[in-house]
This record gives structure tokens, C-alpha cells and sequence, in this order.
């Protein structure tokens, strides 16, 4: 008898902070209004008051200190979520995140692991403007000792924080705010989803698309058009984009023959080059057509929402190019 | 010269904070009419520092400020109704619309810029102050900011450059944390002057509901600033709007009843308490009692500024959203 | 033309620029150029000359990058060291939030003129921290100018163009490379961005390479010439703006392409370019792109595990026989 019970994205993530924190006495989570106000978009509601304040700590606007106290805290060992309330705040966090977190394993010969997760929101809409509304998933993911997670479905977002919570690495867990009320089903039980794994969420016979993050709901809209015209598209989720599944991904190109891949970060040395260089690399005999790209275009994002619109690549553009690829 | 004496200067700074707040209350209801969802930080309450300030600006300072900047940018010159625009989103806005409420720039006022990073404004105006004393013109730059502002990093690292280099610069923090209530800024230090003051830097504190106290205190500043080349902080202590929330603000005061200043009995609500003592209504009962204006005089004032805002709306209504194709023009020179 | 060092010739570039403009005011000046190897009596007269102009500022880097802007927009054309760049990443909100963002949320109103220099590269037991060739992220994000020189004649004709140009510009320079010597042009000279250069001319395979991998580029040339490999090295010299045109002639010519990267590779500059090729030049490839780079780890200390990580001609050769099974 299936019992799954529908949750958004949002309060899957929830789910699992309090799963995770009720698990492991050393699981708590740091970071600006988290605790009594329960989080700016609600995503830690309640913590506070089933944790206390020595697990659900609330910290001075001071992200620089509150990243690198994260980074002691997980050394000594706790299992710290640190949120930086918007993904243009790692800018604020970056010395501690690269030249601290990711190094210190390494340095040390393994003799400290830093396992803590910093979750951060990012995400095109609602006129937030150009200082919050980036997303610089691209710098983490070159960045060497940190794992880089953007989950966009409800189970797979709860899974991967388990998951990223029992890393012992830092994980930088990156969350769509677009996707935060997308509902999906959620299966029963303390379900992991494990780091590095891609999911083929459509299967299809004539194109790939490898799409990260939110790009997963756009691409299945412009898959559904295209299903219309008998194309059938194949669409692959990373969710993990540092490790990357890269074995998912070629095994859909070799059958396909074509790539899309999609991003809602910036297009120029963001994500979607590396998977582009990767697929044309690695599956160069199988290519058909050359490897497609729809990202951000390198622009600042505007505060205004009728400019918007044009950052995001949309169903439209997404069901258009892959006529072009399959016409060329 | 501190000390404002001439009745039409005290109309005029009077002129300037009605200005802000008729302003910020086009904002609401255009967020209401066009269910505007950008976040707006409304400058409510806090009319007696930024008119203080602007007022006393020449030509050539430059100022920088932060999110809650809509009553910077009208007070210091720029025109409400391309300020609003901007709001907007629309095209004929200060910056076409590219930078909204979070971002507005007037380069013909001298106002720079307006950060929505915590801190932003502070090391942007220690530049600008360097850039000041660089090319010797005397002028001065100002830094507008919360008191969530000292909890960054780089607020020290501002002050202690803006002291060792000698920059003329005004650090002129906002206030409106409540004593004892850890909302937004949390600080070990008792008081926010101790931090500029360990780094050497001249430090004053005032009450931002007395609007020629501020200006009493901004004009010595600025005079010494001037003068020795020096930095100063100074402390204005606001008393937080209850509308202010973080995301969206809401209209918990109603529309500013300019009569409320002579007719008291008409203060009533859950908010009487802080409409009693709002910098505006203050300042009314202030030139009421020491005779320097009439009742007449405040009311048509007032009609005057909402007039001009009448204005400024009808000019933002009707300016036409950008070509989205736009968006992807202007980030290089 | 006279032979120079890489660091003459920034120092060069950086003394004509303050002749000229006096809103030119250079921060952390005694870790840039100075004490390193230029005549002591040319240091001395430019140091005596520019007092004023020339400072060391509090080890404030968030701070400074933000004077930089601050300063920029009021007027001054500010040149910001970093020293090392893994120094910068402390700025980084101040160079993303700030800097690269001024001129499109004022609609044009703001103007950013200014240069933030920094030190890259794997430059010898400099470790996880120092190591670091951070300038794909800053690539990444709209609104800075990323240069990479290679030559000296290229670091001054760049570093004109970055002086001069409206644009915040990461002026990213290998330390490596600072005592290099070359060819360089006499009295004022500019290169423009976006204009890549063939560094030596082949028919069989591309190879494109950036700042000390232009050198390591040549010297594998070099030893495929003798493998009877004809290969051509294209250097971009800037990331951003990129001259595509110039690494899709090349690869229209040769059909392959190998690109040496000294970063990790994850999402890296030698990312965006095979992606473009790869997209751009499709019909024109008889191989794959390879992409020869670090390994995705941070930068080990000692010597022999440096070594292993190093991106260097010799990884180049073995890559280019394989792609061409020679």
C-alpha cells in the first residue's frame, strides 16, 4: 500500500534538518534569522523551538566569521548546515569556503574532516536584482575538495540533505527559491539519495538533455511540447554537479547522439561548458550534431521584472534549438 | 551655524522630510496597485537623519547608502518621479530600470550609489572619500547605514582605513534597533561608538526623531570633516517604524495625517505611540509652538509636496516597462 | 624595442599610465612590481616621484577592493594589487556585488575604471592556498574584464589597455613569469582586448594556452616539431572578452584541438573554450577536444606532488600523440 505523502521542496529539505538533527545529537544549524524567525522564506520553522537555542544558533550579520566558525565547529566535531541566506553571499564566505573548508583535508593528510553543509538559495524571479539574485554554482564546483549538490524534485532534495548532511566533506547545497513550492510525492522511511548520482527523469530516444537544477521542470515542459511533434527527448538530472555522474550523462549521449545541456547560471564559464567539454571529449564518435548549450546570457540580472524573463532560458527557446539540432 | 534660524530654511528642511514620506507612501500604494513583488526598505520614520544630511550636502559630495535609500535619493535632489519609475522597473526610471529599489543612482546629484550588500555602502564610500581628498576639490563623501552594518567585517576594516589615511568621510548610521531587542544587529559592544571610536575616529550621538538636532550635529561634522580632512561617526537613534518588515512593508500607520501634529485627539491605534513621537509630526508641534510657521502654512506646504508627488506618479505610471531585450545590454563601458 | 623583463614591462605600462593621468593611484605598490629586479634607480625616482599615489594600505583586502570601486566611480582610475590572488577571495563580494555590478544597476550612470592586479599560478611550494588560478569564476560573472599575458611585450600592451579601459579589470599575472624576458615596444603601446594572438604558427593541432601555459605551450611545440607534429599555439590573452575567432580559425585549419589549462579543470577557462569549439566548429574537428589540466585536488606542498599536478609541456606532448596516435 503506497503511503507517499506530497511535500514541497521546501519543507522536504525541512523534513530532513529535522530527521537528520533528532538522528544525530551533533547536527545543528548556524546562520542569520534561523532560529526564532524560522528562516526569510520559512525554511527552518520549528527548528528552534524542538532543538533550543544551542542547536538552532542565530548569528550576527557577520557571514565571513560565521562561515569560518562553521568551518572550527566541524573540525571539532559537529556536523554543522550553515545557511548563507542568498547564493550572492558566498562571495562573502569565499576565503573561508577555498582557501579553509575545501583545503583542510587535504592538507592535513585526511587527519581533519570538515563535514558541514552550507545551503544557500539562489534563483531568477521576484525582482531581487543583480546582488541576489546569482548563482555561482560554476566557482564552487572549480573549486577542489568541495562536493556542489542542486537537487529540484521534493524527494530528491530531502535524500540529497540526508546524504549531504552524513558526508563527512563540505557540501555546498544549492537551492532554487523558484522550486521552493514545487509539491511532489516523498517516500516513507530515512531515504538517502547518494551524492554523485544522476537521475534520468524522462527517458527518450532522439535528444539529451542534461539539465541542472530548476532547468529539470523547464526542460520536461519543453520535452512535452516536443513529444507533440514525435521527438522524444531523454532528460538527465546531475543533482550533483561536483561529482559529477558523468557516466549517466555519456551513457544517454552514446544512444541519443545529441546534447542540450541547460543552466540557469551564467552560460559563459559556467556549468554548462564543462558538461559540453566533457561530452565532446568523451563521446566524440557519437556525436550527431554539436553539443548544445542554454544558459543565462553574461549579463547582470536586473532588478525589474520585465527584463527578467530574459535571463532564464524558457520551454520555448529549449523546444526551438532542439528543432535545430535535429534539423541540421 | 549649525543652529537653523531662518524660518524658511526650518520650511525647507520641513519641505524635504514630507517630501521622503510622501514618496515612500506612492511607493505602497503602487506596490498595492501593481502587485509589485520586489521587496521595498521604506524610509518611514527615518526623515529626520536623511533630510539632515542632504540638506547640508554640496554640490560635488557624493553620497553613498544602502537598501532602504528611497528618502536619500528624493532628499538629496533627484526627481521623485524618475526615483519612482525606477522603483517601477520602468524605462524612464534613473536607471532605466535596471537597478530598481535596491540600486539607485543619481550621478547628477552626486549620489553614487545604493547597495544591497550588508556593508556595501560603507567601503564604497571610504573610496569615494579617498577619491575626494585625491582630487582636492573639499568635497566630502557620506556613508548612510543600518547598525546591522557594524556586525560586517568590513566596517572595521573602513573605519580603520578612512582614520589611518585622514578621508573625509561621514559615517552616518541609522539606528533603529530597539535598546535590549536583538532584531537585526546582534553586537558585543555596548555601544556602536566604541567601534570608530577604538580606531580614532570622532564619534557624536543623537536623537534621529529631532530633526535640527541631527542637523545640528551633521553641520559640526561636516564642518570639522572639512576642515581637519577627518573622518566622523555619528550614531542617529531612530525609532523603527512598525511597518518596516523585512520583506514587504506594510501600511500599519495609514497615510500621514499632517493635522495629527495640532489635533491630538485624532492619534489613536496600536501605533499611537510611535505617531506620537515620528519625526515629522514632531517637528510641526516644534514650529507651531515657537510661532515660525501657522497651520496654514504646514497644510499648504504639505498640499505642495503632494502635488509634486501627484507628479511624479502620473510620470511613472505612464512610463512604458523596457524591452526585455534590453536586459542583456550594459555591463561593459 | 628592447629586451625587458615581464615585470619592466608592467612597470613600463604602469609609469607611462601615471605620467599621463593623475588620477592613477596604485595600492599595495611595494608587492607588485617594486623589488622585482627593475633598476634600483628607476624604483627610486618613480617612488619618490609618486608619494602620494603610491600606498601600502592596512592588509584590508574587502575594504580595498571596495575603496577601489568607490573611488572609481568618484573620479579616480585606482590600480588595486591583491598579491597573491588567493588574498583576493576575501574581496570577493566587493569585486562580484560591487565592482562588477556598479555599472549596469546605474543604468550606465556609473563608470568603474579600474585594474585589480593579482598573482596566479602554481609558482613552487606555494601549496594549497597559494597556488590558485581563480580566473574562470571571475570570468563567470558578467561585468569584469579577465586578462591573462603571457609575454612581456604583452603584459604592457595589455596592462595599457586595462589602465585605460571604463571596465573593472582583473589583471591576472603569473609570478612565474615575472622575471621572463622578451621583446619589448618601445614608448606607449596598447593591445586591444579580445584580439588573440597566434604565438607560432603549425598545420597538424591547435593548441591554445594562457599566461605561463603559453610557454610551456611553446616548448611542447618544440619537442612534437621533433616527432614531426606541426602544432599551433593560440593565446587568447584575455578571457573576458574572448576572441573566439581566433582559436576557430586555428582549429578550421589543424581539425584538433588540445587546450593546456593550469587551473583544475572542473569549470574551467579551457571548459568554456572546448565547449564553444566544440559547438562552433563541429564539422571542422577530426578528434575530440582535450583538455590537459590540474588535477581536481587542491595543490599539494611538496615538491614531487607538485610536480605530478603541474600542467607542463610534457603532459601536452603526450596528449597531442595520443589525440594524433603518433
Amino acid at each position: 500500500m503506497p503511503s507517499e505523502k506530497m511535500l514541497t521542496v521546501k519543507d522536504a529539505i525541512l523534513e530532513a534538518l529535522f530527521e537528520e538533527m533528532a538522528r544525530d545529537d551533533r547536527v545543528c544549524i548556524i546562520g542569520e534569522d534561523v532560529g526564532v524567525a524560522g528562516g526569510v522564506f520559512g525554511q527552518t520553522k520549528g527548528l528552534f523551538e524542538k532543538f533550543g537555542e544551542a542547536r538552532v544558533v542565530d548569528t550576527p550579520i557577520s557571514e565571513p566569521a560565521i562561515f569560518g566558525m562553521t568551518v572550527g565547529a566541524a573540525m571539532a566535531g559537529l556536523r554543522p548546515v550553515v545557511e548563507v541566506m542568498f547564493g550572492d553571499f558566498i562571495t562573502l564566505v569565499m576565503d573561508q569556503l577555498v582557501n579553509q573548508a575545501a583545503k583542510i583535508h587535504y592538507m592535513s593528510a585526511g587527519g581533519y574532516t570538515v563535514p558541514l553543509v552550507l545551503r544557500t538559495a539562489v534563483g531568477v524571479g521576484g525582482n531581487l536584482g543583480p546582488q541576489h539574485s546569482q548563482s555561482f554554482h560554476a566557482w564552487v564546483a572549480h573549486v577542489p575538495g568541495l562536493k556542489v549538490v542542486m537537487p529540484q524534485s521534493p524527494a530528491d532534495a530531502k535524500g540529497l540533505m540526508k546524504a549531504a548532511i552524513r558526508d563527512n566533506n563540505p557540501v555546498v547545497f544549492i537551492e532554487d527559491r523558484t522550486t521552493y513550492n514545487v509539491k511532489g510525492p516523498i517516500p516513507d522511511g530515512d531515504v538517502i539519495v547518494p551524492l554523485g548520482k544522476a537521475n534520468v527523469v524522462r527517458e527518450g530516444r532522439d535528444v539529451t538533455i542534461v539539465a541542472v537544477s530548476r532547468m529539470v521542470q523547464i526542460a520536461t515542459k519543453a520535452a512535452d511540447i516536443l513529444a507533440g511533434e514525435g521527438i522524444a527527448v531523454e532528460i538527465v538530472d546531475p543533482r550533483c554537479i561536483v561529482p559529477l555522474d558523468r557516466e549517466t550523462i555519456l551513457a544517454s549521449v552514446r544512444k541519443t547522439s545529441r546534447a542540450l545541456v541547460l543552466d540557469a547560471g551564467h552560460l559563459d564559464y559556467g556549468i554548462t561548458g564543462e558538461i559540453a567539454a566533457i561530452i565532446s571529449e568523451q563521446a566524440f564518435d557519437y556525436l550527431d550534431a554539436p553539443v548544445a548549450r542554454l544558459a543565462a546570457p553574461n549579463v547582470l540580472i536586473p532588478c525589474n521584472t520585465a527584463l527578467e524573463p530574459l535571463i532564464v532560458p524558457n520551454e520555448q527557446q529549449i523546444a526551438q534549438k532542439i528543432r535545430e539540432m535535429l534539423n541540421a | 551655524m549649525p543652529e537653523i534660524v531662518s524660518r524658511e530654511a526650518r520650511l525647507s528642511l520641513l519641505e524635504r522630510m514630507l517630501l521622503m514620506r510622501r514618496f515612500e507612501e506612492a511607493v505602497i500604494h503602487a506596490a498595492a496597485k501593481h502587485k509589485y513583488i520586489g521587496r521595498n526598505h521604506l524610509y518611514i520614520g527615518h526623515e529626520g537623519t536623511g533630510a539632515a544630511v542632504m540638506a547640508q550636502l554640496k554640490p560635488g559630495d557624493l553620497a553613498h547608502t544602502t537598501h532602504r535609500n528611497h528618502g536619500h535619493i528624493v532628499g538629496r535632489g533627484a526627481d521623485p518621479g524618475r526615483a519612482l519609475a525606477e522603483i517601477m522597473g520602468r524605462e524612464g526610471g534613473l536607471c532605466g530600470g535596471r537597478g530598481g529599489t535596491w540600486h539607485m543612482t543619481d550621478t547628477s546629484v552626486g549620489f553614487q550609489s545604493t547597495s544591497a550588500m550588508v556593508g556595501g555602502s560603507i567601503g564604497l564610500a571610504t573610496g569615494g572619500g579617498f577619491a575626494c581628498k585625491q582630487l582636492g576639490q573639499g568635497n566630502v563623501s557620506v556613508a548612510l547605514f543600518g547598525d546591522g552594518v557594524l556586525d560586517e567585517g568590513i566596517s572595521y576594516e573602513a573605519f580603520n582605513f578612512a582614520s589611518q589615511y585622514s578621508l573625509p568621510i561621514l559615517f552616518m548610521c541609522e539606528n533603529n534597533e530597539k535598546p535590549g531587542r536583538r532584531e537585526t544587529s546582534m553586537l558585543a559592544a555596548d555601544r556602536l561608538l566604541d567601534i570608530p571610536k577604538a580606531l580614532k575616529i570622532h564619534t557624536m550621538t543623537v536623537d534621529g526623531g529631532d530633526v535640527e538636532a541631527v542637523h545640528a550635529a551633521v553641520g559640526e561634522a561636516l564642518a570639522r570633516i572639512r576642515k581637519d580632512q577627518v573622518p566622523v561617526f555619528i550614531e542617529s537613534q531612530i525609532e523603527a517604524w512598525p511597518g518596516s518588515h523585512q520583506h514587504k512593508p506594510e501600511f500599519t500607520t495609514g497615510e500621514t495625517d499632517i493635522s495629527m501634529a495640532w489635533d491630538t485627539g485624532k492619534i489613536t491605534g496600536p501605533h499611537a505611540d510611535w505617531i506620537r513621537q515620528e519625526p515629522i509630526l514632531r517637528y510641526v508641534r516644534k514650529l507651531l509652538a515657537e510661532k515660525a510657521a501657522a497651520q496654514a502654512d504646514i497644510e499648504a506646504l504639505d498640499k505642495k509636496v503632494q502635488a509634486k508627488m501627484a507628479k511624479a506618479r502620473d510620470f511613472a505610471e505612464a512610463s512604458p516597462f523596457p524591452q526585455a531585450e534590453g536586459a542583456i545590454l550594459g555591463a561593459f563601458a | 624595442m628592447t629586451e625587458k623583463t615581464f615585470a619592466q614591462a608592467m612597470f613600463d605600462a604602469l609609469s607611462i599610465s601615471m605620467e599621463q593621468d593623475p588620477t592613477i593611484s596604485v595600492f599595495g605598490a611595494s608587492s607588485f612590481v617594486l623589488g622585482r629586479g627593475l633598476p634600483p634607480a628607476d624604483e627610486k625616482a618613480f617612488i619618490a616621484k609618486y608619494t602620494t599615489r603610491l600606498l601600502d594600505p592596512p592588509v584590508s583586502e574587502n575594504v580595498l577592493a571596495s575603496v577601489g570601486v568607490g573611488s572609481a566611480t568618484a573620479g579616480l582610475r585606482p590600480f588595486i594589487n591583491f598579491g597573491t590572488s588567493s588574498f583576493a577571495f576575501e574581496a570577493h563580494n566587493q569585486i562580484v556585488n560591487e565592482a562588477g555590478n556598479a555599472r549596469y544597476m546605474s543604468g550606465g550612470q556609473l563608470k568603474v575604471p579600474l585594474v585589480y592586479h593579482m598573482f596566479h599560478g602554481i609558482r613552487g611550494i606555494g601549496g594549497a592556498q597559494h597556488s590558485q588560478s581563480p580566473q574562470s569564476m571571475y570570468a563567470n560573472c558578467p561585468g569584469l574584464e579577465v586578462v591573462l599575458p603571457a609575454t612581456p611585450a604583452d603584459a604592457k600592451g595589455l596592462m595599457r589597455t586595462a589602465i585605460r579601459s571604463d571596465n573593472p579589470t582583473l589583471f591576472i599575472t603569473h609570478t612565474k613569469l615575472l622575471a621572463t624576458k622578451g621583446e619589448v615596444p618601445d614608448g606607449d603601446y596598447a593591445i586591444p582586448f579580445a584580439k588573440g594572438e597566434v604565438k607560432r604558427a603549425g598545420k597538424d593541432v591547435t593548441i591554445v594556452a594562457m599566461s605561463l601555459m603559453v610557454l610551456e605551450a611553446l616548448k611542447a611545440a618544440d619537442q612534437l616539431k621533433a616527432l614531426g607534429i606541426d602544432a599551433e599555439v593560440v593565446d587568447p590573452r584575455t578571457v573576458v572578452p574572448f576572441d573566439a575567432k581566433v582559436v576557430i580559425d586555428s582549429v578550421k585549419k589543424t581539425g584538433r584541438l588540445v587546450i593546456l589549462e593550469e587551473a583544475s579543470l572542473v569549470c574551467s577557462v579551457a571548459s568554456e573554450i572546448a565547449a564553444i569549439v566544440a559547438e562552433q566548429a563541429f564539422e571542422a574537428l577530426k578528434g575530440p577536444i582535450i583538455r590537459v589540466g590540474r588535477p581536481h585536488v587542491p595543490m599539494p606542498y611538496s615538491p614531487s606532488l607538485e610536480a605530478f599536478c603541474t600542467p607542463d609541456a610534457a603532459k601536452l606532448v603526450d596528449a597531442v600523440r595520443k589525440l594524433l596516435k603518433k
